[in-house]
């Protein structure tokens, strides 16, 4: 049986890749020693996949064609794809086609439909946490993209279904000592696009740590239920936080680090979570 | 009220090359999708807080950028927007 070995979190900002010159030797060296440390947590637990959840900014899927929930069951994915991400030194970028496969079976053996795709563009949601942990190998992905992006989306508990759902299914895929980690990516708040982007909301970062930090599911969805909306339409990828935690348990995290960066409009978290 | 053409061209715009087509010659480029008037105009007059109500925020925010608007002037002005609504 494979075995869910470790989950973890990060903040993905577009601009820690597109405007790092910019940014003061101080912040990029905030910003490395966030990532390594959460690379050195990864690598620790020798992973032999990754799960990964992000959001699509709109590079796979488009208002014709928008899924909630869609698993990666490819082989290989192509990405990322936009220009200030050139550098990203994973190319290829490994599936795993047996684990995804698996996932999307169970999941609707169990009343959970996800779409599927053969073949997605990882974009910087998800290639800026693999990037800047500077893992030495980079484990197969495979990517679940969620609707974070454009409304309506999952609900908080439909979250924590997701990711209780994915530890059972770990734990039933067959093939023996695959070793399993989960990276959600994106949040905590921020705005783009909105009359108040750039605006970071640290109260609330704040009070969603300690929801996390402290486990329990009731009051992090009471608060989630209550606040995400307003600290900003960005903020909405904490849901993919929700899953890992969910999947971890819902024991609590580790918070590696955290926050607010202006410069690059999004408050900054990174975690591991008590599997 | 989300606007599909609108959406499209922005998406369509995320495509290799297509920003500087773009760039280059924008009314040849909106001749392709059928925007109501009001709505090319605004585009033609970079109206940022007209679209912001019509189109998913990250798009909007991609296609002021490939547009050549900087995030300063691009966040100004979806404040002054936001400020002209407020007080009718």
């Amino acid at each position: 049986m494979a075995e869910l070995v470790g989950a973890f979190a990060a903040s993905h900002a577009p601009l820690i890749a597109r405007d790092w010159h910019l940014l003061s030797p101080t912040r990029q060296q905030e910003i490395t020693t966030a990532y390594r440390e959460l690379g050195r947590r990864l690598a620790a637990v020798r992973p032999d996949v990754i799960i990964e959840l992000s959001p699509d900014h709109w590079t796979n899927f488009f208002l014709n064609n928008l899924p909630s929930v869609c698993i990666g069951v490819g082989d290989t994915h192509e990405g990322p794809a936009e220009p200030f991400m050139k550098d990203f030194p994973y190319k290829p970028l490994l599936g795993h086609t047996p684990l995804a496969q698996h996932l999307v079976k169970s999941a609707l053996a169990q009343d959970f439909e996800p779409s599927i795709s053969h073949r997605l563009t990882l974009d910087h949601g998800f290639c800026i946490p693999l990037w800047r942990m500077e893992l030495k190998q980079l484990p197969a992905i495979v990517p679940i993209v969620i609707n974070d992006l454009e409304p309506p989306m999952l609900s908080i508990r439909r979250c924590l279904a997701w990711g209780k759902f994915l530890a059972r299914a770990i734990a039933l895929f067959p093939e023996r000592n695959l070793r399993v980690a989960i990276l959600a990516t994106g949040g905590l708040s921020h705005s783009i696009g909105e009359p108040n982007m750039g605006a970071i909301d640290e109260d609330f970062d704040r009070a969603c740590i300690d929801a996390f930090k402290a486990g329990a599911e009731g009051p992090l969805v009471e608060l989630l239920e209550a606040r995400m909306e307003a600290a900003g339409n960005g903020t909405h990828e904490v849901r993919n936080w929700v899953i890992a935690h969910a999947a971890a348990g819902s024991r609590g995290f580790d918070l590696i680090d955290y926050r607010a960066v202006p410069e690059v409009y999004v408050g900054c978290g990174y975690a591991s979570w008590r599997v | 009220m989300t606007d599909y053409w609108l959406s499209k061209l922005f998406f369509d715009l995320q495509a290799p090359g297509a920003g500087a087509d773009y760039r280059a010659d924008r009314s040849k480029v909106l001749a392709r999708y059928p925007l109501a008037p009001e709505v090319r105009a605004a585009i033609l007059a970079d109206d940022v807080s007209f679209l912001a109500q019509r189109v998913n925020p990250y798009l909007l925010r991609y296609y002021f950028g490939a547009a050549g608007m900087s995030d300063e002037v691009f966040r100004r002005k979806l404040r002054e927007g936001a400020s002209e609504v407020k007080h009718g």
